[in-house]
């Protein structure tokens, strides 16, 4: 796209939030110290499937220092959930995964806690423990919900139990289509469970207050979530609760889903204020949290393909088997998106794809980064060099036979107003040296290419108050955890007020005062409130303009703003500092304050007129192969990208380099491993392996001139497509390198070299 | 029983006492105030509890308050002069490394004995001192930009 002539926007001004990040300021949850406050602990169920016969806390009680004990006895009997209502925050019945709550206490001491939680005394009675997500379908495994109904929208004759959701992706005739294939491929693939392992551990602290409302503090992605189940759970309106969100070090999804996310840690927290009668703040051991927080769940992908000769896609066939886990958590959403996204995003016209959502006794799902769609995009990229391999073609050839056109419609998208799929593989190609470069012996090149489609989605508001000096505090409802909030959105303000960036604030969301959000989810914080912050920006500069245009003799119309002054355009020596128009202000309607709005249900409808603009993206790696150990070592690594127009280059580049690393270290070494009773065996970071650098190639990053997408002045969301091509390319890499096409993940040693040993039998 | 423990931190004498199962970090955030050394992993796995200890950098969770008695301790507080930053604090700033920064501190211990070592480390030397210290944000790419510009830096004394 053509670049635009801003002051700011599209500058990687330094972020705000950077100095007290590096002078190791105590902005964090972790960090909160609240006075008189008491420290609070989860006792956590012992089996993966039970029935709970009964809890005695009287012991636990009695305890010199502890102020309050809780169960689900203390609380309404009320549950929570996302999609399915299943869950509570304290386990009544049953209990159904390792990590699941069952009672909380209140202390003086961390130590006194512990001692606390040991002494509560649960029955259980143990029921049968399924792990499996295929399994869990099967009329002979055990039921995890009782109570809940099978999905309204299942085919009639689907045999199956334990399943909280179901997804249809059905177009055109396939079964006609893949009859007239002249070849078809058909394969299984398998992607893992992982944490996201944000760093610092999960928080809440409450508080009643003398007025009897509770203040809650969250280290969560969307605070306004927790209120509502907060709210909920406690049986009090939603103006009896304030949510403070703290500082976030790192959420990746991890604490985006509400109370989901943390298994109901902020209002069980809020619970054991209110009986202690003093403020109790959590704080997550690590281990504690990857065996009782939300996951990426694994997914089992049933994909066939139909081709032709010359290349071209006619028919798919698959069936996606999505973990939701003990809870159906986000599971429906994500299953869903999976689901979507293993008919690709290339020109798909016939389509058969059934996904399903089950329960197990594991982790609950989560909106870990592009939820679906790593799982998604491993299956699809690594399939699509299967059928180049079976039909004796280039895999980047093949893929730009494939490639959409402006008009054409893919999954999930009814109409393509411009397609930079294209762009992005001959770049990355291009970039990696396709076709090339001389590759040593053990060594190979990979591509892979993805989406992730911007379409409907909560909208969210802003607010911009101009302050008598002329500064702006702005207002949003989502939080910075390193994403646009403190790196975009201050650009935007200073833009369209024309004011150094020094001089805007984002605030952190308080629900008292911050406008209702969804939270910094769904890469929809740019789209969001970048979207509310311009209009709000604007709104508050046509006030101003009205309010100077007396003073200036001039219509609001002929006036400009920049540098700290308005003046009539075309007449830079009639101008009035900003500083006196907003004085002024008090004296007229007391404060300017702007507000915006990004309008859902608008932009639909622009998009369904127009067509829309999609991201896109293709990777492309060279690995090495160690053929004695399995290692995979990662020579190099491009990543190419359209996100239409960088609002802050160096924070997309950012965004897209720490989501491929996520997904480099879910293709390599990371696993939540379990055993057939439900129990983690590497909870503790000593057993999970995530990426350090020695294993990290430099990711390259090529920011390509797109298209203008749906956010303000053209951008679109950056923060999780860099997680869909990685697992792919590196997969690609390694078939290229040894002939081995491996279809489970993590692409770890031991699985490399049992790949390369079976290959050799 | 309580141990009276007498270091210094980021140059100031300090006194106070802790539980021989105490650590080091524990002491420092819970005990001194010393808020910036982050508490992640507990299990010396993950280096946001990086200090600087008699010169050397530790995970301070996995270090005892105890053995800590006569040390000079720097923490992330005592890095900057002033409101003037250290250029390894600059550098992250500056080259956008800094996205939830809650690797930050501890990523900038590392980072700060490294240079005060050599201001012209080899690839080898800041894999070394860095392979402690996991960041998830940021894929380690403008990390590195940010130890290389704060070498440069350092180098030219500027």
């Amino acid at each position: 796209m053509a670049k635009a002539e801003y002051t700011v926007v599209g500058t990687s001004t330094p972020r705000m939030g950077g100095v007290e990040r590096v002078i190791g300021a105590g902005i964090y949850g972790i960090d909160l110290m609240l006075h008189e406050s008491l420290h609070g602990g989860i006792l956590r169920s012992q089996y993966a499937h039970a029935k709970v016969i009964s809890i005695d806390t009287s012991e636990a009680k009695a305890i010199p220092g502890v102020h309050a004990v809780v169960t689900a006895a203390d609380a309404p009997d009320v549950r929570y959930g996302r999609t399915y209502i299943d869950r509570y925050m304290l386990a009544k019945h049953k209990v159904r995964y390792l990590g699941d709550p069952v009672a909380a206490v209140a202390a003086e001491s961390p130590e006194i806690v512990k001692r606390a939680l040991k002494k509560i005394k649960v029955v259980y009675e143990p029921l049968p423990v399924i792990v499996d997500p295929e399994e869990t379908m099967k009329p002979e495994a055990p039921t995890l919900h009782e109570d809940m109904p099978l999905p309204k929208n299942l085919p009639a004759d689907a045999k199956v139990k334990n399943v909280c959701s179901y997804t249809p992706v059905h177009v055109g005739d396939p079964d006609k289509a893949m009859a007239e294939a002249d070849v078809i491929v058909d394969e299984v693939y398998e992607t893992q469970m992982i944490h996201p392992q944000y760093l610092e551990p999960r928080i809440a602290a409450a508080r009643v207050e003398p007025d009897g409302r509770i203040t809650v503090w969250a280290n969560a992605q969307a605070p306004f979530s927790v209120r509502t189940d907060v709210a909920r759970l406690l049986g009090i309106p939603l103006n009896k609760v304030r949510v403070l969100s703290t500082e976030l070090g790192g959420g990746f999804g991890g604490k985006a889903s509400g109370i989901t996310s943390g298994a109901a840690i902020e209002p069980i927290c809020a619970l054991l204020a209110v009986k202690a009668k003093r403020p109790v703040m959590i704080v997550l051991d690590k281990a504690e949290e990857t065996i009782s927080t939300t996951i990426r769940s694994g997914a089992k992908m049933y994909i066939k393909t139909g081709v032709k000769k010359d290349g071209t896609i006619v028919a798919r066939k698959g069936r996606v088997i999505y973990d939701a886990g003990a809870y159906s958590g986000f599971g429906a959403m994500a299953g869903a998106r999976c689901t979507q996204m293993l008919g690709g995003w290339y020109l798909m016209p016939n389509v058969h794809i059934d996904g399903y959502v089950v329960y197990t006794n594991k982790q609950v799902c989560g909106p870990v980064r592009g939820p679906g769609g790593p799982q998604a995009a491993f299956a699809v990229e690594s399939h699509m060099d299967s059928i180049a391999a079976k039909l004796g073609m280039d895999p980047v050839e093949f893929r730009l036979k494939n490639t959409p056109k402006p008009g054409d419609k893919i999954i999930g998208v009814a109409k393509l107003s411009d397609v930079s799929l294209g762009e992005t593989i001959r770049t990355a190609a291009e970039k990696i040296g396709w076709g090339k470069v001389k590759l040593a012996k053990n060594q190979g090149m990979g591509i892979a290419t993805g989406s992730w489609i911007e379409s409907a989605g909560p909208g969210g508001g802003a607010m911009v108050k101009v302050n008598e000096d002329g500064s702006v505090t702005v207002h949003i409802g989502k939080i910075d955890m390193g994403t646009a909030p403190r790196f975009g959105i201050p650009l935007i303000a200073a833009e369209e007020l024309g004011i150094p960036v020094s001089d805007v604030t984002v605030v952190n969301v308080d629900t008292d005062a911050s406008p209702w959000d969804a939270g910094t989810v769904g890469s929809r914080a740019m789209l969001v409130s970048g979207t509310a912050t311009r209009l709000a920006a604007i709104d508050a500069r046509n006030q101003l303009f009205k309010l100077a245009a007396a003073q200036l003799e001039a219509s609001p119309d002929d006036l400009e703003i920049k540098d700290k002054q308005i003046r009539v355009k075309g007449t830079p020596s009639k101008s009035i500092p900003l500083a006196t128009v907003a004085t002024a202000a008090h004296n007229v309607i007391g404060e300017v304050i702007g507000h915006g709005y990004c309008d859902n249900k608008a932009l639909e409808a622009q998009q369904k007129a127009n067509g829309s603009s999609q991201p896109f993206t293709a990777h492309a790696c060279i690995v090495e192969v160690n053929p004695d150990t399995g290692n995979v070592k990662i020579l190099k690594y491009v990543a190419v990208h359209d996100i239409g127009f960088p609002i802050h280059p160096a924070s997309v580049e950012g965004q897209i380099e720490g989501a491929t690393a996520m997904s480099i270290g879910q293709a390599l070494c990371e696993q939540v491993v379990f055993d057939n009773n439900g129990r983690t065996m590497n909870p503790s970071f000593v057993d999970y392996l995530m990426p350090t650098i020695n294993m990290m190639p430099r990711i390259e990053t090529t920011l390509i001139h797109g298209y203008p997408g749906a956010g303000p002045y053209g951008s679109k969301g950056a923060g999780e497509i860099g997680c869909v091509p990685p697992l792919a390319a590196i997969a690609n890499a390694i078939y290229n390198a040894t002939g081995v096409r491996i279809r489970k993940l993590p692409l770890s040693p031991e699985n490399v070299l049992r790949g390369l040993r079976e290959a050799k039998h | 029983m309580n141990l009276a423990i007498n270091l210094t931190v980021n140059g100031k004498s300090v006194s106070a006492t802790a539980e021989p199962s105490t650590s080091l970090l524990d002491f420092l955030r819970d005990t001194l105030n010393y808020k910036g050394t982050k508490l992640c992993c507990n299990t010396g796995e993950c280096g946001a509890c990086t200090i600087i200890f008699d010169g050397k950098p530790i995970n301070s969770c996995v270090a005892l308050a105890a053995d800590a008695n006569g040390a000079e301790i720097t923490t992330i507080e005592g890095l900057a002069d002033g409101d003037k930053l250290h250029p390894v604090q600059q550098a992250f700033i500056d080259t956008g490394a800094v996205q939830c920064g809650y690797c930050t501190p501890g990523y900038i211990m590392s980072v700060k004995v490294l240079l005060d070592r050599t201001t012209k480390p080899t690839a080898e030397d800041i894999e070394e001192a860095v392979s402690g210290n996991i960041c998830r944000c940021t894929g380690y790419t403008k990390i590195l930009d940010a130890i290389n510009l704060a070498a440069d830096r350092m180098a030219g004394g500027s």
